[in-house]
């Protein structure tokens, strides 16, 4: 049962995706009908794998000695970001609806859409190291081609081009990892590499450790390689919401995660995954102060966001990672698909021309208004517990300075958020724009979201129960919810955080509701839109791959003596190794 | 058991060679033929090493006759280039720009 609900969860999204394919765009009602049909059933049957959570794989597949076997272990881990991608995916296509509306090539997207999702599931799923590998490639080409849709836009294209660039340096990350463990191990399963990770020679495994660091951090756009996920802003809404904030680029948080028991001993790697996370957190923090793109300062504050997960993995929180992960994504998802339904709604994304729409819009701003506060970290919302639970461990187990940066990070985050809400909802109106109806798919997913936000940290004990029973070599302990509440409201550091909180907003309400509109001073802006200079680097990779390939493009002559010759002297090479190896 | 060897490999190199230098579309049918019969004789040749000459001969014939096939469906398309195209030098009759 567990064997084929695992099959389907990837298999259902992806024959979704053939269907809206083979509709045609000629039928766009049937597209939209398919699409939400098969995401649901997908969110059902993750759901339903929640029930089957073991530490052993479901799927086991033999096929041949280069691959191993194909493994699908349903564990805690794996099936709650199963669950999260299939059911805020769900989300996003049902938005899709009507955002997408009208679109020419819908088959297009929702195909990507549904492979996506498929994909992501098995990327999680995968207990085999080069499977993995596989399903990353897939996420990050379909992120590519959303990123890209409207691929007449050359913003858009380079946009896309970036991103894929740029993740594929943590492709060749983790494939490099992955291939190192197989010389070494003779396998690729991620459980023997856990396993057996002590009897591997100490370069070794710090080679593998620092090369999946380096997949990480570039699939979760974690310093230095951030530039990536602005840029990507140029996709639809609903694609930013579901694959650059509550999936794919979890990615890279998951891989840490998953493997983070094996790395331990590894001098230097915990610290530079706290590195990692906080000079993350903090440098987009102050990225997002100067923002006035709405879908940028989203942007930059998931990557602040997604700093504070990889810190908690440095500091050995794995529970409290995965759970800001968990409420991350709800949250997430929910601010960008209200950011979605206002730029739908006014035509812009510059926030300088918005202001005053909450009056216009007021279930969008109640909704963005809950992630905000979420995203804050105020009490009650999911976003405060996990948060204040990531500051905890890092206050027991991180240096003393990097907590106290990343509470001003939490101070900052503050800040940026009132920022963006006051200056799309409230305020005098600048601008006379035209304001479009929410359609009432955009309300339902917005509604359920905003539900999540207030009800998903009761998930916790549940969570941690899962991810304790199911993943016996992370050494987890089990913890209820109320365990949770009761700690977190004891501990001093909570309401420390929570006055820095209150102060940032304190700040905000006298100095920041006037300087919000005015041009922030130039060395700033110039520093925060070069990424602190390490725009420069990021661009360095992408300009130094496509002029590689352009120079790769003259071998591609397409005139067939030359292509002769180059069959020719494969052949030679081919006899001449193999007389090689066989002398 | 040496001469068929040098005439596997003499079949071959007249073959890539041919393929190499020639851009006419009628000649590399011919030369690709030289490079096929080359390809048939090492199976029988293979075959008879092997222990399996039957197994050489099957595999030969099959090929034979795949590769009629090919020469009768390239010349074919020769005289439709020919005829729309009014030559049949490759470089010339390519219409793909990249």
């Amino acid at each position: 049962m567990a064997g084929i609900l695992t099959l389907l969860v990837i298999g259902i999204p992806w024959l979704g995706a053939v269907l809206v394919l083979l509709v045609g765009d000629k039928h766009p009602r049937w597209q939209h009908a398919l699409a939400v049909g098969f995401s649901l059933l997908s969110g059902i049957d993750a759901l339903l794998l929640m029930r089957f959570i073991s530490s052993a794989s479901s799927v086991d597949l033999w096929l041949s000695t280069a691959f191993g076997s194909l493994t699908l272990i349903p564990d805690g881990l794996a099936v709650s970001l199963t669950a999260i991608a299939t059911v805020v995916g769900s989300l996003a296509v049902l938005f899709s609806v009507d955002y997408m509306r009208g679109e020419k090539q819908l088959g297009r997207y929702y195909f990507l859409v549904l492979f996506f999702i498929g994909a992501m599931a098995g990327l999680v799923l995968s207990g085999n190291l080069l499977f993995t590998f596989f399903f990353w490639e897939i996420t990050a080409l379909c992120s590519y081609g959303l990123i890209s849709f409207h691929n007449d836009d050359p913003l858009a294209v380079r946009g896309g081009i970036k991103a894929l660039l740029i993740t594929q340096v943590g492709g060749v990350g983790l494939l490099a990892g992955a291939l190192m463990g197989y010389s070494q191990l003779g396998s690729f399963q991620i459980i023997e590499l856990l396993a057996r990770a002590n009897t591997l020679p100490a370069p070794t495994l710090a080679f593998i450790a620092f090369a999946f660091l380096i997949a990480a951090a570039a699939k979760s756009a974690q310093f230095p390689f951030h530039t990536w996920l602005p840029d990507a802003m140029e996709a639809p809404t609903p694609i930013s919401a579901l694959i650059h904030a509550a999936t794919m680029v979890n990615a890279g948080i998951y891989l840490l995660a998953r493997c983070s028991p094996a790395f331990e001993s590894v001098p230097y790697w915990r610290e530079s995954v706290l590195a990692v996370g906080m000079i993350s957190a903090l440098l987009t923090a102050f990225m997002a102060l100067t923002a006035t793109d709405l879908k940028r300062a989203l942007a930059y504050s998931t990557v602040s966001q997604l700093g504070y997960m990889v810190y908690a993995i440095g500091a050995g929180g794995i529970v409290a990672s995965q759970f800001h992960l968990l409420s991350h994504a709800v949250f997430k998802a929910l601010l960008f698909l209200s950011a979605g339904a206002v730029i739908h709604a006014v035509g812009t994304r510059d926030m300088r021309r918005m202001g005053a729409l909450g009056n216009t819009m007021p279930f969008v701003r109640n909704a963005f208004i809950v992630g905000a506060l979420a995203l804050t970290g105020l009490p009650i919302f999911n976003g405060f517990w996990s948060k204040e639970y990531i500051l905890e461990v890092g206050l027991e187990s991180s240096p003393l300075w990097m907590y106290l940066l990343m509470l001003l990070a939490a101070g900052l985050t503050a800040f940026y958020t009132f920022r963006m809400t006051w200056l799309v909802f409230f305020g005098s109106v600048r601008d006379s724009l035209h304001v479009h109806e929410t359609g009432t798919a955009m309300k339902i997913a917005l509604g359920l979201l905003a539900f999540g936000t207030f009800t998903t940290w009761l998930l916790f004990g549940g969570l941690s129960a899962q991810l304790a029973e199911s993943l016996p070599q992370h050494g987890l302990h089990t913890e209820s919810t109320w365990h949770l509440v009761e700690a977190l409201l004891s501990a001093p550091s909570t309401w420390v955080a929570l006055l820095v909180v209150a102060a940032s907003l304190m700040l905000f309400y006298i100095v920041g509701r006037r300087a919000a509109l005015t041009a922030p001073p130039a060395w700033f802006n110039a520093l925060s839109e070069s990424s602190f200079g390490f725009e420069l680097l990021n661009r360095w990779v992408v300009s130094g791959m496509i002029s590689l390939a352009e120079r790769l493009r003259l071998t591609q002559s397409g005139e067939l003596n030359w292509n002769i010759l180059g069959i020719l002297a494969c052949l030679l090479t081919v006899l001449a190794v193999l007389w090689w190896s066989a002398s | 058991m040496n001469v068929i060897l040098i005439g596997i490999l003499a079949l071959f190199g007249v073959g890539f060679y041919g393929l190499l230098i020639t851009r006419n579309l009628i000649k590399i049918v011919i030369v690709l033929q030289i490079l096929v019969k080359g390809a048939v004789l090492a199976l029988v040749f293979a075959g008879k090493m092997g222990g399996n000459l039957g197994l050489g001969q099957s595999t030969a014939a099959t090929v034979i006759v795949a590769d009629t096939i090919v020469a009768v469906v390239g010349l074919a398309l020769a005289v439709q280039v020919r005829r729309r195209f009014g030559t049949l030098d490759v470089p010339k009759i390519s219409t793909l720009k990249g």
